[in-house]
């Protein structure tokens, strides 16, 4: 997981510890077997979608959806 | 049936119906005269079965949408008591402080994008505005981040809208799940900085009950600031830290991962909240579609009987005219 290093790698490549758990997450289900598979990644679907605001006003929002980071 | 709806069948039928006396009659009486004073006399027939029907379909529709809101609220609420059990561990780990103050407060404000569900979403807007001015000196600056589009909206028109940040939509296009919420928090953590973040949302308490809360996550910069002064947090250093890692590393991560459980239990709740308010608005709204239209269905029978009446009485004395 982490080396002795000051900051573990996935740090160091700007993710924070819940992308890391998601990928890690996501890892697990793949290693399901096949009916519970595909089940559980169904579950877990993504989306949703974001705008940022600057001096009350919105910008365009953009959609995230799917990506499972 | 009514009067004026049959004046105006008697007119277009008379050819065709048989010549029944009755019929005959009255039509013979009829004059122009008559037709415009009992116009004034007797509300609209027309209007008020109109109106019936249209109140009939609403109440259908709200009937509709409160099973709806039912079975989704078992759903979810199934979800909510089982994700209870992620902050709790860490409450009892980091403790809950409202009452830290810090430098830069972020307010999340949990809303549901759909509207028709009581006042969860005022409730939630109203708290969140409250958190502001508590936090509201000088030195320190609150921001907003917004889920929902009923909390935009509101939190748009007040004096606030400066100091929204960052407004997600659309949450409950799936049903929820940890991803989803995680890849949420995930933004919000990259968008926004903060000391000290304060999730704003209903929890749910029954159908009827929801209890506006405010859960606080601490950076961990400020998480240690304060174990170090002391107090709830003071007991974090009895707690041993495996392997290479240091303890801001620790609690970094761990802030993190608290602020997506935290936030996904909070999601849900207000979902639950939501749901279980839609029922309950959609109950009462059906129950008064009922009321109106039992009021309308009295008033249109009362109608109907005047106008027979008096149509009764026409007949009696034209025929005593005619045999006098």
């Amino acid at each position: 997981m982490s080396s002795s290093a000051a900051v573990p790698f996935w740090r160091a490549a700007g993710m924070t510890y819940i992308s890391y758990s998601n990928i890690c997450a996501n890892l697990v289900r793949n290693c399901l077997k096949e009916p519970f598979k595909s089940e559980a990644i169904a579950r877990e679907k993504v989306h949703y979608s974001l705008a940022k605001f600057e001096n009350g006003k919105s910008l365009k929002p953009t959609v995230r959806s799917n990506d499972q980071e | 049936m009514a009067m004026a709806a049959l004046r105006r069948e008697s007119r277009r039928l008379t050819s065709i119906v048989s010549p029944n006396p009755i019929n005959v009659l009255r039509s013979s009486l009829l004059s122009s005269e008559e037709q415009t004073s009992a116009g004034v006399r007797c509300i609209s027939t027309q209007i008020v079965r109109n109106r019936m029907k249209s109140i009939k379909n609403i109440q259908k529709i709200t009937k509709a949408m409160k099973m709806v809101a039912a079975s989704k609220l078992r759903q979810v609420q199934t979800k909510t008591e089982n994700s209870r059990g992620l902050w709790q561990p860490f409450t009892a780990l980091l403790g809950d402080t409202p009452s830290v103050s810090v430098k830069k407060n972020v307010v999340i404000a949990i809303s549901s994008d759909k509207g028709l569900c009581g006042g969860i979403n005022t409730t939630s807007v109203k708290v969140s505005r409250g958190v502001k001015k508590l936090n509201d000196d000088p030195e320190s600056e609150t921001k907003f981040v917004i889920l929902g589009e009923k909390a935009k909206v509101q939190l748009i028109r007040g004096d606030s809208r400066k100091d929204i940040e960052l407004c997600m939509t659309e949450l409950q296009k799936n049903p929820l799940n940890f991803t989803q919420v995680s890849a949420l928090a995930d933004d919000i953590l990259k968008s926004v900085q903060f000391d000290a973040l304060r999730i704003v949302f209903n929890k749910f308490g029954s159908v009827v009950s929801f209890v506006p809360t405010v859960a606080t996550i601490l950076s961990p910069e400020i998480v240690e600031r304060e174990s170090e002064a002391g107090g709830t947090l003071g007991e974090l250093d009895s707690y041993e830290i495996e392997g290479g890692e240091t303890k801001s590393e620790i609690l970094q991560n761990l802030a993190e991962f608290q602020f997506s459980c935290v936030l996904y239990n909070a999601v849900l709740e207000n979902a639950c909240s939501e749901q279980g308010a839609r029922m309950s608005a959609m109950d009462s709204s059906s129950r008064n579609a009922g009321e109106v239209l039992d009021r309308l269905t009295l008033t249109y029978n009362r109608t109907r009987q005047a106008s027979i009446t008096t149509e009764l009485i026409e007949i009696i004395s034209g025929a005593s005219a005619l045999e006098g």
